[in-house]
């Protein structure tokens, strides 16, 4: 059985994706910071898969031992998906309003943290060839009032992806922008507005199943760009 | 009749749809095919028996119950001729044995209005006559009758050596059919005593315990013969006979010493280890009848984990579980359980708990 590691994954494209690997055959190790959600997650895909849910912060040394740890139980990792993120301050502040100690946060959790984690998994991943999935923003191309800490930490680690992309040739190291998508965290970035016509998380899980199965060359990619005719093109940041 | 004071503060949501209803080869699995929880204080995994060799560690012990299950369930009949299920649920001594008494035919109900003296025809011209209520009279929870007798039985033969010729295995109305005894048995079990199946480590199959010794785990017996189960709400565990030997005290302690887990596989092998803890600490060889009893007042001294069946929310299972693996990861593992439609009983899905 293939295994795959998705952070973040008690809720929106992190469940969605664990949900779509589940019945392909795929076993999984899962984390968010909210153990009874967690908990729940996990208990839907049991039964389809081997799943370890682990509750923790990635940005949490110790808990990404012990992810790294579940991992190597398991013995390999075929895919690596980094789903958790946090968006930082909602209301979403300015660059002049943002707190230090908020981009900070931001920054472990959506640059440091995935690093620390791949760095951990590296051999196992380059045992199998692997896979690696950042889950990127328009935000770290474009240039939005307000999204100052999270674009910038997503800029930067899509930089430090293709790089590991460049350094590892064997691996495929993708970062990708899933679009806007109806999640707790997009709600959370405009609070009191209808996002309900942004779409399901799940519209996005093709595409990711996609870049998996069909192994396009490293680098950044829009899930937009994917047609179900056609291949999605890399885009330069 | 001893009662326990304490509660389990685990609460469980009633199993009723999650029924193992026959055992998993009957169901299209081998036996190690089962599912496992594993909990830790890390997190959960939902993976397979099968699975068992990857959550444990060079070093760890699992302790087993080595006891065969009989053939307990005998049909019987009054002196009036109606007919009863008769539960043989431990002997004491040499045609003394503690019985259980059900209705018939399927065993469906405990009958609780016997009195002394009263006599039984079984198989083979073997009978049973009551002598008081067990474990003293006047000793049910609910203060009325008892489903306990000693008795004493004779026959032309051994009623234990019979068995398999004249009982068949004790059985609850779950179950879709009748199966063999053979099915009741584990992989481990070559010493004949329990009246119902020490069924923890049912989904161990040889494959399965030659990977877990060549990946360096250890495993050790005890002997601790099973009596009925249906024990009544409340009611704290019978005494059991049990035998720890020397070898598998001095692994115990040597697994403790050098710093690796003892994994009790049942509630039977946690009994009969944590009955053979003496003042220093320590397990030593013990044979003989114990009623300790691993509740908050006497909490486990020497497991770190068990490994053991999703069973109904039985005080006294429930309290040792939770003695062993903390309240809060027990109520977090029979809640994912749950929700992840484990099946329950003895032919049923497994889990292992481990507090560290």
């Amino acid at each position: 059985m293939p295994v795959a590691l998705i952070t973040g994954a008690s809720a929106g494209l992190g469940y969605e994706l664990a949900d779509t690997l589940a019945d392909d055959g795929w076993d999984l190790v899962i984390d968010a910071r909210g153990r009874p959600r967690l908990d729940a997650a996990a208990a839907r895909f049991a039964g389809r898969a081997t799943v370890t849910a682990l509750s923790g912060d990635i940005a949490d040394p110790a808990h990404r031992d012990a992810l790294v740890t579940a991992i190597e139980s398991y013995g390999r990792l075929d895919l690596l998906v980094h789903n958790a993120s946090t968006l930082g301050p909602s209301p979403l502040p300015t660059v002049a309003d943002l707190p230090g100690d908020a981009l900070a946060r931001v920054v472990q959790v959506n640059l440091i943290a995935p690093a620390a984690l791949t760095a951990a998994l590296l051999p196992l991943l380059a045992a199998g060839s692997g896979t690696v999935i950042g889950i990127s923003s328009d935000a770290a191309v474009e240039h939005y009032p307000g999204w100052g800490a999270y674009g910038a930490s997503k800029a930067a680690l899509d930089h430090l992806l293709g790089t590991l992309g460049v350094e590892n040739p064997d691996l495929h190291v993708y970062a990708v922008d899933p679009g806007d998508m109806r999640t707790e965290m997009h709600q959370a970035a405009f609070p009191g507005e209808d996002i309900s016509d942004r779409p399901e998380p799940a519209s996005v899980v093709p595409a990711l199943v996609h870049l998996v199965q069909e192994q396009p060359p490293s680098g950044r990619y829009r899930a937009a760009d994917w047609q179900p005719s056609g291949r999605a093109r890399a885009v330069s940041a | 009749m001893t009662l326990l004071t304490a509660r389990p503060t685990t609460v469980l949501r009633s199993p009723d749809d999650s029924t193992a209803t026959a055992p998993p080869e009957h169901r299209g699995l081998a036996r190690d095919q089962v599912r496992l929880l594993v909990a830790t204080p890390t997190g959960l995994t939902h993976t397979r028996f099968a699975a068992l060799p990857d959550h444990l560690d060079s070093g760890d012990l699992l302790v087993v119950n080595n006891s065969a299950t009989r053939a307990a369930e005998l049909d019987v009949v009054t002196d009036d001729g109606e007919p009863v299920v008769m539960h043989l649920a431990t002997e004491l001594d040499a045609g003394r044995w503690v019985v259980e008494l059900r209705t018939a035919p399927a065993a469906d109900k405990p009958i609780l209005d016997a009195v002394p003296g009263t006599g039984y025809c079984g198989p083979i011209g073997i009978r049973i006559t009551l002598r008081q209520a067990y474990p003293e009279p006047g000793s049910s929870p609910t203060g009325c009758g008892s489903r306990l007798w000693l008795a004493d039985i004779d026959g032309p033969a051994d009623v234990a050596a019979a068995l398999p010729a004249i009982g068949r295995p004790i059985a609850y109305g779950y179950l879709r059919d009748r199966f063999p005894l053979a099915d009741y048995q584990t992989v481990f079990a070559t010493t004949d005593g329990s009246a119902e199946m020490p069924s923890a480590a049912r989904p161990f199959s040889g494959g399965l315990v030659a990977r877990l010794v060549a990946g360096g785990v250890r495993i050790a017996p005890i002997t601790l013969h099973t009596g009925v189960s249906s024990q009544e709400a409340g009611e704290a565990p019978q005494p059991e006979w049990r035998a720890v030997p020397d070898g598998t005290a001095d692994l115990v302690n040597h697994t403790r010493a050098v710093g690796g887990r003892v994994i009790a596989v049942g509630t039977t092998a946690a009994r009969a280890l944590e009955s053979a803890v003496g003042r220093d600490g320590a397990v030593a060889g013990a044979t003989g009848w114990t009623g300790h009893i691993i509740e908050p007042a006497h909490p486990v001294q020497v497991i770190d984990g068990m490994i053991t069946g999703w069973h109904n929310p039985d005080a006294s299972h429930l309290l040792l579980v939770e003695q062993v693996a903390g309240a809060e990861l027990t109520q977090r593992a029979y809640d994912a359980a749950v929700a992840a439609r484990y099946l329950w009983h003895e032919f049923g899905d497994s889990g292992l708990l481990l507090r560290r």
